[in-house]
C-alpha cells in the first residue's frame, strides 16, 4: 500500500468519524415538532429518521469504522427510536392519521432489522400491503423502487416487482450522460441506494447498470465537485463505493474533506449557512449525514480489497 | 465582412472564414473557395493571422469531400504557415497545429516541380508524450484545441493518443456539454467521430445535435459539428 492510499484512506476515515460525532453531538436536532402546522404533511417530518435510520444502519453494521463509530452509531438509532418515536408509537400515530402514507414503513424497516419491533404498526403495514390503492399509489418511479425494495426488506412481495420497478427509473435506460443534471443526480444516487439496499449489497447493481456507471460516474463526482454541491457529491461517492470497482476519487474525496467544518458538519452547497441552530441543523444533517454513510461505504470497500489482494511474494 | 459576433476585425475574419467552411461543407461545391467568399486573399494581414486560427481546417471541405483545393485557399493557408511560425516555447498545442498545417498542404497540394516549398521532412512531428499522461479533462481540452487534426486518412502521434483513449475523451465531451463549454464539446465530439470507439451510451449524434442546436451561433461550433458528422457518414458507409 502506498503511503498515497493511505492517506487517501486516512481521509475518507476521518471524514465520517467527524461526521458521525456531529450528528451524535446534535443529536436533539432529529425532533418531531409537537405542534406541525396543518398544511405541512405529518409525515413529511419523519423523513429525516427515516435517513438516519437507513443509514445509521449501515454504519452500525458496516463496523468497519470502527467500534466507537459502531457505538455512537447505534446510540443514535436508540435515541432516535426511543426518544423521537416513542419506541414505534409515534410512527402508528402517524399511521392512524395518513392511514395510506408509505413513510411509517420506510422508518421502520431499517429499525425492524436492527431488533426494534412495533407490533401494531405491523398490523397496519400488512392491512394496507393488501389494498389495491397501496400498489396504485402514484410516486415517482424511483420510490415507486424504493417501496417495492422496502416492502421485501420488510418481508411481504413487493406490490410491483423491482425489475417492473427499476424499469422505469432514469438510470435503468441508461440515458446520454450529458443530460444530467441536479434533479437527475438525485434519481440516480437513490436507484443505487434502493438496489443495493443502501449499499449493504453492493451485488445488487446490475451489470449494465454498474458498467454505466463506471463510464461516467468519473464526469459527474468532477462536475459536482467543480460546482461545490457536497450532498449531491458526498451521495455520488456512495454511489461509487458500491461499484464492482471503486475508484475512491481522490480528487472528490479530497474537496469533499476540505468542505468538511473541523466540527464535522457538511455544509449543501458551498459553505456554511447562516442562522439559528435549529434552522442550521435543518440545513447541514443530510448532508453531514451522506458523509458518515459515504465514508463508512468507502473504507469498507477499501479495506475488503485491501484483505482481498494477495500477499507480496 | 460580418461583425455581428466579431469583438475585434481578427474575430470578425475568423468568424467569417469558419462560416464560409461551415457553408464549402454543407453544399460540397468542389468549386468553393473559402477565402475568395470571406473577401481574404494573402495580402490581406488580419486574413492571414484568421487563417492561422482556422488552420489547416481552411482546406477542410476538399479533405473530406477528396477535391483539389482552391489555389486561392492552398496560397492564404501556405503565407499563414510563413508568417506565424510558433516560437520556440510556443505551446505544444500551437506546435502541433502548425506542423499539421505543412502536413496538410503537403498532402493537398503538393508544390510543381521547381517551386520553393518547404524541404521534406524539414518540420518533424512534435512530441506527444505530454498528451498521453495528461488527467482526462485537460486531455480532452487540448485534443479540442487540435481538433483540426480529426480529419481521416492523416496519421498522426495525436490521432494515436485520441484513439488509445477514447473512453476519456468521452468523458470530456460530457464535462464540455455540461460546461456549455459548446466549442470544446464540438472538438471533442469531432475527434470522436474520426475516431470512433466511444461508448454508445454516450449518444454521440444527438450530443453534436445538442451542441449545434445550444452553440451553433458561432461557426467554429457548426464547422466541428459538421466535419464530425460527415466522417461518421464516411465511416457508417
Amino acid at each position: 500500500m502506498s503511503s498515497g492510499t493511505t492517506s487517501g484512506i486516512r481521509q475518507i476515515h476521518d471524514v465520517g468519524a467527524k461526521a458521525l460525532g456531529w450528528l451524535y453531538e446534535h443529536r436533539e436536532g432529529f425532533r418531531l415538532e409537537a405542534d406541525p402546522s396543518p398544511e405541512a404533511g405529518m409525515l413529511d417530518r419523519f423523513k429525516p429518521l427515516g435517513e438516519l435510520a437507513l443509514i445509521g444502519k449501515v454504519i452500525f453494521r458496516e463496523g468497519v469504522a470502527g467500534s466507537q463509530q459502531s457505538s455512537l452509531a447505534h446510540k443514535l438509532l436508540d435515541h432516535a427510536w426511543h426518544e423521537l418515536l416513542g419506541s414505534g408509537t409515534r410512527l402508528l400515530e402517524g399511521q392512524r392519521r395518513e392511514p395510506l402514507s408509505p413513510v411509517p414503513l420506510e422508518v421502520y424497516v431499517p429499525f425492524r432489522e436492527l431488533g426494534y419491533r412495533q407490533p401494531d404498526l405491523e398490523s397496519a403495514i400488512r392491512l394496507n400491503h393488501r389494498l389495491a390503492s397501496w400498489a396504485a399509489l402514484e410516486v415517482l418511479p424511483v420510490r415507486r423502487l424504493g417501496l417495492s425494495a422496502i416492502e421485501r426488506r420488510f418481508g411481504v412481495e413487493p406490490s410491483v416487482p423491482e425489475t417492473a420497478a427499476l424499469a422505469h427509473t432514469w438510470l435503468a435506460r441508461r440515458p446520454e450522460p450529458w443530460t444530467v443534471e441536479g434533479h437527475i443526480g438525485y434519481d440516480i444516487t437513490h436507484t443505487v441506494f434502493h438496489l443495493t439496499d443502501w449499499g449493504e449489497k453492493p451485488t445488487g447493481l446490475p451489470a449494465d447498470i454498474a458498467e454505466y456507471l463506471a463510464l461516467w460516474l468519473p464526469v459527474w463526482l468532477d462536475d459536482w465537485l467543480d460546482l461545490k454541491r457536497w450532498d449531491l457529491l458526498g451521495e455520488l461517492l456512495v454511489v461509487d463505493a458500491c461499484l464492482p470497482e471503486p475508484t475512491l476519487d481522490p480528487a472528490a474525496w479530497a474537496g469533499f474533506a476540505q468542505a468538511q467544518e473541523p466540527d464535522g458538519a457538511m455544509p449543501v452547497v458551498g459553505g456554511m449557512p447562516e442562522g439559528d441552530e435549529e434552522s442550521v441543523f435543518d440545513l447541514v444533517y443530510h448532508p453531514t449525514l451522506v458523509a458518515a454513510f459515504a465514508s463508512a461505504l468507502a473504507m469498507s470497500r477499501a479495506l475488503s480489497d485491501l484483505s482481498a489482494d494477495p500477499a507480496p511474494a | 465582412m460580418d461583425q455581428t459576433h466579431a469583438t475585434s476585425p481578427l474575430a470578425g475574419a475568423v468568424h467569417d472564414l469558419a462560416t464560409e467552411v461551415v457553408l464549402a461543407l454543407r453544399s460540397g461545391d468542389h468549386l468553393a473557395t473559402v477565402c475568395g467568399a470571406a473577401g481574404i486573399d494573402e495580402e490581406n494581414r488580419t486574413g492571414i493571422a484568421a487563417a492561422r486560427v482556422i488552420g489547416a481546417d481552411l482546406l477542410l471541405p476538399s479533405v473530406l469531400y477528396g477535391r483539389h483545393p482552391h489555389p486561392g485557399d492552398v496560397a492564404v493557408l501556405d503565407r499563414a504557415v510563413r508568417e506565424f511560425p510558433p516560437k520556440p516555447d510556443a505551446p505544444a498545442a500551437t506546435a502541433w497545429s502548425h506542423w499539421h498545417m505543412i502536413s496538410t498542404l503537403q498532402r493537398m497540394a503538393p508544390p510543381a516541380p521547381g517551386t520553393t516549398a518547404p524541404a521534406p521532412g524539414a518540420y518533424a512531428e512534435p512530441d506527444a508524450a505530454w498528451l498521453e499522461e495528461a488527467p482526462w479533462q485537460a486531455f480532452t481540452h487540448q485534443l479540442s484545441v487540435l481538433a483540426p487534426l480529426a480529419v481521416p486518412a492523416a496519421p498522426s502521434a495525436v490521432q494515436r493518443a485520441a484513439a488509445n483513449r477514447a473512453v476519456d475523451l468521452s468523458r470530456g465531451f460530457v464535462r464540455a456539454v455540461r460546461r456549455r463549454d459548446w466549442l470544446q464539446a464540438a472538438g471533442a465530439g469531432r475527434w470522436l467521430a474520426a475516431i470512433g470507439g466511444e461508448p454508445a451510451t454516450l449518444g454521440l449524434e444527438r450530443g453534436l445535435d445538442f451542441v449545434e442546436l445550444m452553440g451553433g451561433d458561432d461557426p467554429r461550433v457548426s464547422l466541428h459539428v459538421r466535419a464530425a458528422r460527415l466522417m461518421a457518414e464516411a465511416r457508417a458507409r
